[in-house]
């Protein structure tokens, strides 16, 4: 597809570089935003990357939208190949079922299968996140070997706790705030996914891998206590 | 010190010009629901125009002052007084220690107003802004509503300022019954038939009671069709964009909307008309008028220019 950029009122243009949900496309979107980062272009106010397009929040007292879209254009047409983009993994503790993963058994009888198979699926293959969003610091992430076979529940549940991990098809996200939610909780993480007083209050970011280390109670316990005092390093891998 | 709330109001919060710059994590930006409003207030008490200030809502807070300084009301009336004298909205008021500020419920049009305090309030800069997004615990007071007790210090508050009698503008009028919306197409107009587009325009809907600083659902007799569903790859969302999900039924995304969705957007209200929007009140009758972006444009840098003008003729 063509890259379009759609109107989005009277400050903000979406530059759709595809239509489709796929690492591809929103690698160009990331690349786009990487490029509008590094060398700015004056009167961008701020930009959101999304699934398949970047949104440019614009001043348009400061350029024109016409300069702004030529000025987008030609950096999307002087982009390099995608190729060469790093791998980066942040390892995330996950404990898995009990009180704090209530629909792990129900997920391995939607799956007609054992708890421990759906523990090694959700942990041996790493999650892209394609963007953030819903909530401050919440990933909407997919991986792309072994997807579940069930979506959402029948019902969704008014309120459910922060730091829980959901489930459906292949995608699995982290939830940092207490929500309404309608997918499968399989498990939590003992780590703050966005803590405001950390000078980055981000557990992860669009366009990086979370890996699911299972862990035991005692585990998470010690994790959780870390995590409050300030003292646990989310462990970090870089890919080539 | 500054002030002390003794009654909180159905809802006030800390807002300045808003949380910029982290939309990217999904951290909407908050701010005002009535920029104009809030800018002339903060102009009008010598601040910078997004000075952090009171918003509030449908019926005013009672506050208590312990410090003097100046401070401005503007927005929908709320019929402000000072120990229980009405003061002028749109006008810069000298208050004194001792003082009790009040108000009454939103009469006419209009239901939501600012106050702004020279020199601003002490609130902590939380991601680089006052504003408060109390859905998420973010930022303002304590990441919330102002309560009954909460003291909010004046960091650097003017007994009084230059030309106190030229400190005052002309008080909007915001509609009653109906409210006229100019908004250009986009970004998903390609969703409608152009017929579609043009009832879109011609049929008017109605402001339910689902209306709060994240969007305001409307109610249309004749709801509008897509040629397929509602449903898009989730994409950004602009203040004023006007949702359609499958059911027809828009959705006007406001200051607190989230950064990203899935549904189709028609269109987007201009940036000069969302204070009408978010004045409105329920009930009332909402018409889209289908606008150029060179007329958006031009009307948004002339209202940013006007303001300019009145910050130089008071503030320079």
């Amino acid at each position: 597809m063509d890259v379009k950029i759609l109107m989005s009122g009277d400050r903000a243009i979406s530059v759709q570089m595809g239509d489709e949900i796929s690492l591809e496309v929103n690698r160009k979107v990331l690349m786009l935003h990487e490029e509008l980062k590094k060398r700015p272009v004056e009167g961008i106010q701020e930009m959101v990357p999304t699934y398949a397009s970047l949104m440019i929040h614009y001043h348009p007292e400061v350029i024109r939208l016409d300069t702004l879209i030529d000025e987008v254009r030609q950096r999307i047409d002087s982009m390099g190949d995608i190729a060469g983009t790093k791998k980066i993994i942040r390892e995330v503790p996950i404990l898995y079922g009990g009180e704090t993963g209530p629909d792990l058994e129900l997920c391995a009888q939607l799956e007609n299968t054992t708890v421990e198979e759906i523990i090694r699926k959700h942990s041996s293959h790493d999650y892209y996140v394609y963007m953030l969003g819903f909530a401050p610091g919440h990933p909407y992430s997919a991986r792309f070997e072994e997807p579940f076979s069930f979506k959402r529940r029948d019902t969704a549940r008014v309120k459910i706790p922060a730091r829980s991990v959901v489930v459906q098809l292949n995608l699995s996200d982290l939830i940092p705030f207490e929500q309404p939610c309608g997918w499968n909780i399989i498990g939590s993480t003992p780590l703050t996914i966005c803590d405001y007083k950390k000078e980055d209050p981000f557990l992860v970011h669009a366009g990086e891998w979370i890996r699911y280390i299972p862990v035991t109670e005692k585990e998470y316990a010690e994790i959780r206590r870390a995590d409050e005092a300030g003292t646990y390093q989310v462990r970090v891998h870089v890919e080539e | 010190m500054g002030i002390l709330v003794k009654d909180p109001g159905p809802l006030t919060t800390v807002q300045d010009e808003g949380r910029f710059g982290y939309q990217q994590y999904g951290v909407t930006p908050s701010g005002p629901m009535d920029a104009r409003a809030f800018h002339i207030a903060n102009i009008l008490v010598g601040n910078p125009q997004g000075e952090g200030a009171l918003e509030i809502t449908f019926k005013g807070p009672e506050l208590q002052f312990d410090q003097d300084n100046v401070i401005a009301v503007t927005g929908g009336d709320m019929q402000p007084s000072i120990n229980g004298e009405r003061i002028p909205m749109y006008a810069a008021v000298a208050v004194h220690a001792g003082d009790v500020l009040k108000f009454g419920f939103a009469a006419g049009g209009g239901c939501r107003g600012y106050i702004a305090f020279a020199g601003g309030l002490d609130i902590p800069l939380v991601m680089e802004s006052k504003s408060t997004l109390a859905a998420k615990k973010l930022g303002g007071y304590e990441g919330r509503a102002l309560k009954q007790g909460d003291r909010i210090g004046f960091p650097a508050p003017k007994a009084t300022l230059p030309g106190m009698e030229k400190r005052h503008c002309p008080l909007p009028v915001y509609p009653e019954d109906e409210v006229s919306l100019r908004v250009v197409l986009g970004p998903q107009e390609e969703a409608f038939s152009e017929e579609e587009q043009r009832k879109f325009f011609w049929y008017s809907s109605k402001v339910t009671n689902e209306f709060d600083r994240q969007g305001c659902r409307l109610e249309r007799e004749v709801p509008v069709k897509h040629l397929k569903d509602g449903n898009i790859i989730s994409d950004g969302i602009a203040f004023g964009s006007i949702q359609v999900p499958t059911t027809g039924q828009p959705f006007i995304m406001m200051a607190d909307r989230q950064t990203v969705g899935g549904y189709t957007k028609i269109g987007t209200i201009i940036t000069v008309d969302l204070p009408k929007i978010a004045q409105a009140k329920p009930g009332m009758r909402v018409r889209f008028i289908h606008v150029s972006m060179e007329l958006a444009h031009l009307l948004y840098i002339r209202e940013l220019e006007e303001l300019k003008q009145l910050d130089q003729s008071l503030n320079s």
